[in-house]
Parts: structure tokens; sequence; C-alpha cells
């Protein structure tokens, strides 16, 4: 199946040839809501659930705010999936870890971050071994924020993805998120978000690299990943790209 | 030591043994680093079987100052054990360090030393002498630096995730 | 192979008594006697050189570790001959966060460490706090945060109940139905905290000295209300543990750990106590208003998980015990020993060191802090969580050698480790 350049989901040639055929308009288009019908109301779920949002993502799954009433089945393997919920704070430890789940979803797939340590790091956001949101490696599609969002919070973030979901089948192009501008002041995290034109292409080269690097010998890889050439220009750069902060010295 | 009752039965042992004079009211008593698993093993045959925790701190070289005298960079490590009875007793002492000096491990009494020792060396950098197996356990194995140092930066980046 | 879907519960009592031998005075007499170690830092070259072992990784991503926690399994076959668990995967630097925050900023940062039971958090930092700066806590408050304690012990066992139903069934295997019972359970105490304090989860209601948010109208009725439906579906759960044949061949006599070794490893709370350990901070060392209302150690011998799931159950039952004697007894007066927080930076300390623990649904919390830090001491120097669930964590590799990979899961679920203390 051939992924085209207007950015959508699915196409086929053999659609794409009913679609010029006169008067299989009407079957198409019945057969393509059919299949947003079933796209954004049998959204199945990837929960990254590290912290407190996890318990409220359980709490919304129970049966109070009932998740599964929207057609929603928590899977446990992102193979199945098609919605990633990352709930909690991603560290440094572990966020290779979360590339590597995002990468071994199926496309279509979408991503929610819920609880403002996965928006922005929360009050974590400037600690040596807390990445400030992950929007800087994975393209969010919506931001539920709260500390933790209530469960209905979440449910809403969830009908709004179905929005979303229905709109990118109609054609709508997926672009980023609306979300308020970082102000200035507050801009500390030295890491630049994906869709933000300053972010260098290096970083997310190696971001991939030492995610899909993992493996028995994990630590190993990145070891040496940090002393390559790539690895110590890509330091420098993001030293210069930080605002007043001089760098800190590292000593045993 | 605020917040834990006065320990008679830790002070007499300190003082007929070990030489400990000063007690002080709003801090462990401080013993001297060789006799620090000699101290652990007398207080388990006493019957403080339970591993409460360690504490490592780092203090930075202070010039003499109303505060207290002229300090080198030194290391404090405080342990604490407790005894499961009525009560609750709990027995708490620090040892001092100068850099570079480690500090036996207990790892042989109590099989939780591991992890709390493994989790001081990893964000303090004190060496804990004969544990089996001192490595880090909060950072990643690769991480240069010991955090909870007075002299590391909370926002020290660490390519490629920040 | 047939199964037995209902099984009688276990005796009582042992049909004969052993010889008696005097144990020491902290282990409940018939407690189990100490398991065989697996050692832990078994050096698997060495271990048999013609065992084909197979390298297996629970986690950090898994569906039923309780967190980001990860386990390296070697296995031979099915059964694990080495368990090496990794931790630091939920690091946030708490500790060098709160360096540079004021004593009152330091409740809300604390909250998300064991994330399932805040109100403890927020207690056991408090309580280091007041020793430290030699704060007077009211009688009012006091009886609130024995109340509040009492109440998130529930809600925490309630939790711990579903997820290790979970962990048992699966999503999709029947244990979804015990999940969702508990957290029916559950948020009618997280209702009660909302209507205390404002917020279902992250509470920030104490303070040094004291409590911020009083206790509303009407608010006593409403958790007798609640502790009543509690009570009464309580016994179903109890029943499941000992009488669902499934449930008990599951649990009965697998990860057997004695009381020795949870003392050694400093484990307390329930996994001790379902080893026989007799010590439950409440009782033995009272802080809050626990010296002014009884509390029952709830213990068992077997230290099985069996065991200590019967001992969380039982504890809710305490619990709920402890709060009707309390509901309607709380004094008058202020809640809090100093004036409301408008300036936060009211607290100085210039020195000084000081441990305060609770006791937490997983055991001994504890806080030590060193007074002193920046701004002219209105942060603490250090401060340093001693989290149970740490020691819980690092008792599998003594545990698990022996088990099977889906008696693994059951064993991780019912020692309950919270990852947000673990690594703070």
């Amino acid at each position: 199946m051939a992924v085209k350049e207007d950015d959508r989901a699915f196409t086929h040639p053999l659609y794409d040839f009913m679609a010029r055929m006169p008067g299989l308009d009407v079957a198409t288009t019945s057969v393509d809501k059919l299949l947003t019908w079933g796209a954004s109301n049998a959204l199945w779920i990837f929960p990254m659930a590290t912290s407190c949002c996890g318990i409220e993502f359980m709490a919304a799954a129970a049966s109070r705010v009932d998740l599964d009433r929207m057609g929603t089945i928590v899977r446990g393997t992102p193979r199945q999936s098609d919605v990633m919920v990352v709930a909690g704070t991603i560290t440094v430890k572990m966020a290779p870890r979360v590339k590597k789940l995002w990468d071994q979803m199926p496309e279509p797939k979408w991503c929610l971050a819920m609880g403002s340590c996965a928006i922005s790091g929360d009050f974590y956001r400037d600690i040596y071994s807390v990445v400030p949101g992950i929007d800087t490696f994975l393209p969010v599609d919506v931001y539920v924020p709260g500390c933790p969002p209530n469960p209905e919070e979440l449910m809403h973030g969830l009908l709004r993805l179905q929005e979303k979901i229905r709109a990118f089948r109609a054609g709508k192009p997926r672009g980023a998120a609306e979300r308020p501008p970082t102000p200035e002041h507050m801009r500390r995290p030295s890491l630049p978000r994906l869709d933000d034109p300053t972010r260098p292409d290096e970083l997310s080269l190696l971001q991939t690299q030492s995610a899909g690097s993992l493996g028995h010998g994990t630590e190993m890889n990145l070891i040496e990943l940090r002393r390559s050439k790539a690895g110590e220009a890509l330091a420098a750069k993001l030293a210069a790209l930080r605002a007043p902060a001089e760098p800190a010295e590292k000593k045993e | 030591m605020k917040g834990a009752p006065k320990n008679e039965e830790l002070e007499q042992l300190l003082a007929a043994e070990f030489g400990v004079t000063e007690f002080p009211a709003d801090a462990p008593p401080l013993v001297d680093r060789t006799r620090h698993l000699e101290l652990a093993t007398k207080l388990k045959a006493l019957g403080y079987r339970l591993y409460v925790t360690v504490v490592a701190t780092h203090y930075l070289p202070q010039a003499a100052s109303k505060a207290g005298p002229e300090q080198p960079e030194h290391f404090e490590v405080a342990t604490a054990l407790r005894k499961p009875t009525q009560g609750g007793a709990l027995a708490a002492w620090r040892c001092k360090l100068a850099v570079g000096e480690g500090i036996p491990s207990l790892v042989g009494l109590f099989a939780g030393a591991d992890w709390q020792e493994r989790e001081q060396f990893d964000l303090v950098g004190v060496r804990f002498d004969d544990h089996p197996d001192l490595r880090r356990l909060m950072m990643p194995d690769d991480w240069e630096g010991h955090p909870l140092r007075k002299d590391y930066a909370i926002d020290t980046a660490c390519t490629p995730w920040r | 192979m047939t199964v037995e879907l209902s099984v009688d519960p276990p005796p009582e009592k042992p049909a004969k008594k052993p010889a008696a031998k005097a144990g020491p005075a902290w282990l409940v007499p018939g407690a189990v006697a100490p398991i065989q170690r697996a050692d832990p830092y078994l050096d698997i070259e060495t271990y048999d050189p013609e065992a084909d072992l197979m390298v297996l990784n629970l986690g950090p991503q898994h569906p039923s570790t309780h967190g980001v926690f990860r386990v390296k399994l070697y296995l031979d076959g099915e059964i694990i001959v080495k368990a090496v668990p990794f931790a630091g995967y939920l690091h946030r630097g708490v500790e060098k966060l709160c360096e540079k925050l004021a004593f009152t900023q330091i409740t809300p940062i604390v909250d998300k460490n064991d994330y399932v039971s805040p109100m403890m958090n927020e207690q056991a930092i408090n309580l280091a706090f007041e020793a430290l700066l030699g704060a007077e806590v009211p009688r009012r408050a006091r009886y609130l945060r024995t109340l509040v304690a009492e109440l998130q012990r529930i809600g925490s066992h309630l939790l711990w109940l579903g997820t290790f139903a979970l962990d048992l069934g699966g999503a999709l295997g029947g244990g979804s139905t015990v999940f969702l019972h508990c957290f029916r359970e559950r948020e009618l105490i997280l209702d009660l905290f909302e209507a205390l304090t404002g917020c279902r989860f992250h509470y920030n209601t104490h303070t040094v000295g004291g409590n911020r948010h009083d206790i509303p109208e009407g608010w006593a009725s409403l958790v007798k209300q609640a502790l009543t439906v509690i009570e009464s579906r309580l016994p179903e759960y109890e029943e499941l543990m000992t009488h669902n044949g499934i449930f008990v061949k599951r649990t009965r006599g697998v990860g057997v750990v004695d009381g020795e070794l949870c003392l050694e490893l400093g484990i307390t709370g329930p996994m001790a106590r379902a080893a026989g350990v007799d010590y439950d901070m409440r009782r033995d060392a009272p802080y809050h208003a626990y010296d002014e209302v009884e509390v029952r150690v709830q213990t068992e011998t077997a230290g099985d998980c069996q065991a200590r799931t019967l001992v969380r159950i039982r504890e809710i039952s305490e619990s709920i015990r402890i709060v009707r004697a309390l509901i309607d007894g709380v004094p008058e007066g202020p809640i809090c020993g100093h004036k409301p927080i408008k300036i936060v930076l009211q607290e100085r300390s210039a020195g000084g060191q000081a441990y305060a623990a609770l006791e937490s649904p997983r055991g001994e919390l504890g806080t030590w802090v060193i007074g002193g830090g920046v701004n002219k001491g209105t942060s603490p120097y250090r401060l340093k969580i001693r989290p149970p669930s740490l020691h819980a964590a690092a008792c599998l590799p003594y545990v698990l050698p022996g088990h099977s990979v889906s008696d693994a899961i059951v064993i991780l679920g019912s020692v309950d480790p919270i990852m947000g203390e673990v690594d703070r």
C-alpha cells in the first residue's frame, strides 16, 4: 500500500481506480464513512502508564467513567493498538523504550499525552533525568492537561481525538495539535519540540538510533553512541541552543 | 537526632566500647568509619534487626565562619537500624568520610543494604567497600557524575533525550 | 486434569502443634520457617555450563509490572534460575529538587512518590519537618490525620487488590471483575477526599504543623455511609481468597518469604506481617492519634501470596474499625499549629537532622531531613525518603528463583512495589 504525499492514512491502487469510476462516488463515500466510523469508534489503547496518571487512567477505565463504552480496549502490546496514551513522567532512562514502542505500533497510530508530566515535564522539567515533554520525540495529537487529569477529562480528550480522526479521514491534514506557545521566560528545557523549526535533524536521528539499538547490551550501545562524533557535535549544538545557563561540569 | 526518642542502649554501647563522648540532641552520634561494621554487628546481636536506611550527604568545603569551623570537602554517611518490638527503638549514627575514602558495606549483615547503598553510590558517589555488586541503580549505567552532589547542577542535560 | 472450583479454607490452626520452640519476640508463634534463600549474586556463567538458559526481560513496559520496573529473568525452561531487578526508570530527582524548595513547597512534590496513597507521603514528610523545626501539631489535626491515613489505607489496599486480580487473571481473563468492584469502592473513598480537600488525587492538604483543609459539614455521615458500603462487600473478597480454587492454587505456597529475611531486607508492612512479624508502627511506635485508639495488628504465618492478600483485606476492615472509632470524637480546635500559609518562606532551620517514619500501606515510610539549606535555611540541606517499596522490590532476587514465570507475575503483584517511591 503506497502512502501518498497528501498524507492520507489509507490509499490503494484499486481504491483510487474505483474512486475515479463514474457513479461509484456514492458507494465509496459510504464505505469511507463506514471505515471512519470503525476507525474512530474502536480505538485500541496502549497505555504507557509510568506513574500517577496511570492510576487515573485505570480509574477512567473502571466503571464510573467507563472508557470501554467508546469501543476502546486496553491492549498490553503496541503491535495491536491504535492509540498510545502516555500517562506519567518519562525519564531519560525510559525514553528510548517509549520511542521504540511507538515505532512498533502499526500505522495509523495516534498519540495522546496525558497529564502535565507527559505534556511538558511538569515541575520536573529542569531535572537531569526527566524528558521535558514527550512531544520532544513523539508526534502528539491530543494533550490532556492536569495533574492528574480527572477521568472525565481523559474521556474528553479521547472524544476530541475521535473528532480529529474523523477530520483526518475526511481529508483534513493532520497537523500539530493546537496548544498555546510556550512563554519566553518558561522556555527552559534544552530540547526543542518535534515540530520546532529550530530543532536539529540529527537529534531525531540520534534518538531513533539509540532507541533502535536497544538490545541485550543496551547500555553499552548508548555509551558508544554518546562517545561518537555525532553525539559530541550534537551536545555542542544543544549547549549553544540552551539559553544563558552555562553547561555544567560533570565530575566523577 | 530529632524525631526519634533518645536511645539509651545505643548511647551506652557507644560510650563503653566505641569511645564516643558527644551525643548532640539534634544529630546522630559520630562514629569512626573503621568501626562501622563492628557497630552494626553488635547492634544486630542486640536485637536491631530491621534495616532502615543509609543516607549519604556531600558537604562542600567551608571556610571558618560563625556557623562552624573550617571544613574540607567531605561526606557523611548516616545509617539507621530499628528494633521491631514495642517502642520501635531507632539506632542511628553517622560516619565522616574524606574524599576518596570508603565505608564498609553492611550487605553481609542486612540484605536490604544492597540497594540502599547502591543508590547512595549512584547519587552521591560514596564507595561501599566489599559490596558484591556496586553499580548504578537510578541513573543509566553510562551516566557520568553523581547528581546529588552539591556541585552538580540540577538541569544537567544528557543527549540525545534532553 | 481436574480443577476444583471450590476448596475448603486452610485450617485455622495446625492439627498437631510441633514441639514448642521459643521463637524470637517479634515473630508470631507458628510463623513460616526460614526459607532456602537463592543467591542473588549467582554467577550465571558457572551455574551450569550445559544448561541452555534463556534471558527474558520482564519490563520495563509490561501490562503487569506495577509501573516501570524491569526484572531480567534467567530461565531454564519455564523455571527462573536468577532474577535481576532494575529500577530507576522513574527517577525524577525529587530529593535534588527539594533541596531548593521551601518546606511548604515540598508537600505537593512528594505527593507523587507513592502515588497510590498520597496522603502518606505528605504525612511522612511533614512529620519529619515538624520534628526538625519543633512545630506542635494540635490535637484536632492529629485526629484528622489519623482519619485521613486510615481512609487512604483502605483506598490503597482496594487498588492493590484490583490490580492483583488483573495480574492473576488478565484484563480479558476474569481479573477485571474484581478490578471493577475494587475501583467502585475506591471511588467512594476518593469522593470523601474530594469533599475534604477538593482533589481526587495529590491533595496537598498537610502542612508543617497541621492540615490545611478542615472537616466540612456532614462529612462524618458521608464517611460512615461509605464505610458501610465497603464493609458489606469485604466478605466477598475474603471468600474469594480462601474459597476460590483457582485463586488458592495460584497463591498458596507461592513466593514464601520468612520473617527473618523480611527484616534483614528492611521489609515491613503487610508483607512482613504475612510472614509472622508482629510489628506495626501504629501500635508499637504510635504517632498522630494512634495512641488513643486500639490497633489490632493482623498477622498471618504462611508468608506466601495468599497470606499477604489476607493480611491486606483484614487491614481494610481494621481501618474501617479505626475510622468508626474516631470519626465522632474529633476534638474541636485549630487544625494548624501556626498561622495560615501566606508567606511560603516562613520556616527556617539552622541545622540538625531528623528522621520520622510512619506506617504506610506498604511498610515503614520514613523521611530523613537535614536542615540548613539554601536561602538561609528555608530549604532542607538533604532530604532522603526511605521508601518501603524499594526494600520490597529488592526481595525478588531471593524469592523468584525456583518459580515459574507466571508465578513471577503473581509474586511481583503481591509484593506491591510502587515505582514512584522506589525511584523517586
